[in-house]
């Protein structure tokens, strides 16, 4: 992989057009020439590198993890009634049978929804700094921002395994085994987290040089 | 510059208004010197450039030294303490992480390890090393490497889904069996909230600029 930037036209008032990149840690904008931040000594990019690439390449893999983390039973539960097997939909199919409706309604938004709408977020925010769709930036940054903050907790259901595996070990009377489920749930979550990490949001406001709509006034 | 005079902004290298870019869209733009509470927005997008937290330093500090302490009991006491016939059994972290090893579950095992145990460890005690002794003005050796590790490890600190998944797993178990609160579940409530308060306590940009100072060569 080449360590080149994508190419992009710098809008004028950007840091970038002077030639000057704000450190992705510690925030201070340094000439991009210096190559390390002379704070922080991360290294300095004007974005950050291959940044589409890199997203599109996290978000396939976390798209296929998806399906077995699904389709596979999630924990296996030996109980008197002989083994039972859950999903991730079964098991808030039966916290709803339970009546438990908030509890499912959390695992379903956490487990369920949390993840396909991150993966349609992140996808709407590649083709949107391509150009490909008409959203203001204002809104596609909100977008970004609730992707970021929401995706951590799809993991609560990777915790709830371990949890449980560690709580019911009954002996002989009931115990609980992770299935093969767990481990690529949680390879969904930290890999769709690795996605928005390499998203660059500038480049939302990139595209706006090329696309002549003017931009939107902000609030 | 032993103690932080209210109302006044934060030390800075330079006296001038600072050059930052946006990290959202970045336009580049001079921020004032914030007066204490404070904030500034991007002229482009709105969004929050920095912020002069109030008493920042005495924030960050006094709550991440809760926050390792919280930690030190949460890891010392088990979470729940779960009686069923003759059987009882204790969660803590490490059980959950050495009953996932024993059960041939390596990789969930490390997920636990580093969201729930690696990743707070290294956020609470890092921005304790660094912030403790800026309050003096003093950085102490490898100040710069260690802000920059936590601030790495910032988004892998799970403790709040892991507290969510304790309350699912709750819901689960509380037919099956009769559950007891241990000193460990309160003690990661307050870590959980503590973790919040700390990072919350001090805006990025002013940390980096009081370690700049701390850490300018003498004459």
């Amino acid at each position: 992989m080449s360590e080149e930037t994508e190419p992009f036209e710098a809008r004028p008032h950007t840091a970038a057009a002077q030639g000057l990149a704000s450190c992705h840690l510690c925030g201070k904008v340094s000439p991009v020439t210096e190559e390390f931040c002379p704070r922080c000594s991360s290294k300095l990019h004007l974005r950050k590198p291959n940044s589409l690439q890199r997203t599109w390449a996290f978000l396939l893999a976390a798209v296929m993890f998806y399906f077995p983390a699904n389709l596979l039973p999630i924990m296996t539960v030996d109980g008197l009634g002989g083994p039972k097997s859950d999903t991730i939909l079964s098991g808030v199919g039966t916290f709803w049978e339970m009546k438990a409706y908030p509890v499912a309604i959390v695992i379903f938004t956490a487990s369920v929804l949390i993840p396909i709408l991150k993966v349609i977020a992140l996808v709407t925010l590649c083709l949107a700094a391509r150009g490909r769709t008409s959203a203001s930036p204002q809104k596609l940054a909100r977008l970004y921002r609730l992707t970021e903050l929401l995706g951590r907790w799809s993991m609560v259901d990777v915790f709830v395994v371990a949890i449980l595996v560690c709580l019911v070990q009954l002996g002989a009377l009931m115990s609980v085994t992770p299935g093969p489920a767990a481990v690529s749930f949680a390879a969904v979550v930290i890999l769709t987290m690795f996605s928005a990490m390499s998203f660059d949001p500038r480049l939302l406001w990139d595209r706006l040089e090329r696309n002549p709509t003017p931009p939107s006034d902000s609030p | 510059m032993k103690r932080h005079e209210p109302g006044l902004s934060w030390p800075r290298l330079n006296a001038e208004p600072m050059q930052v870019a946006c990290h959202f869209c970045d336009a580049l733009q001079t921020t004032p010197r914030l007066a204490e509470g404070a904030a500034a927005y991007c002229c482009q997008c709105g969004e929050m450039i920095c912020q002069n937290r109030p008493r920042s330093l005495a924030h960050a500090t006094a709550f991440s030294a809760a926050a390792l302490i919280f930690m030190v009991i949460a890891h010392a006491f088990p979470f729940l303490t779960m009686d069923s016939g003759s059987v009882r059994t204790r969660l803590t972290l490490t059980d959950a992480a050495t009953t996932l090893i024993g059960d041939g579950n390596p990789l969930l095992a490390l997920a636990i390890v580093m969201f729930t145990m690696a990743a707070p460890a290294v956020l609470m005690g890092g921005l304790l090393y660094v912030a403790a002794p800026l309050r003096f003005g003093l950085a102490f050796p490898g100040a710069v490497t260690v802000t920059r590790l936590f601030q790495k490890f910032e988004p892998w600190s799970m403790l709040e889904v892991f507290l969510l998944g304790l309350i699912v797993s709750l819901m689960k178990l509380g037919k099956v069996a009769d559950i007891q609160f241990g000193l460990g579940l309160w003690a990661l409530g307050g870590l959980v909230i503590c973790t919040a308060a700390a990072m919350a306590g001090i805006d990025r940009m002013e940390l980096w600029d009081r370690l700049e100072i701390a850490n300018r060569p003498t004459e």
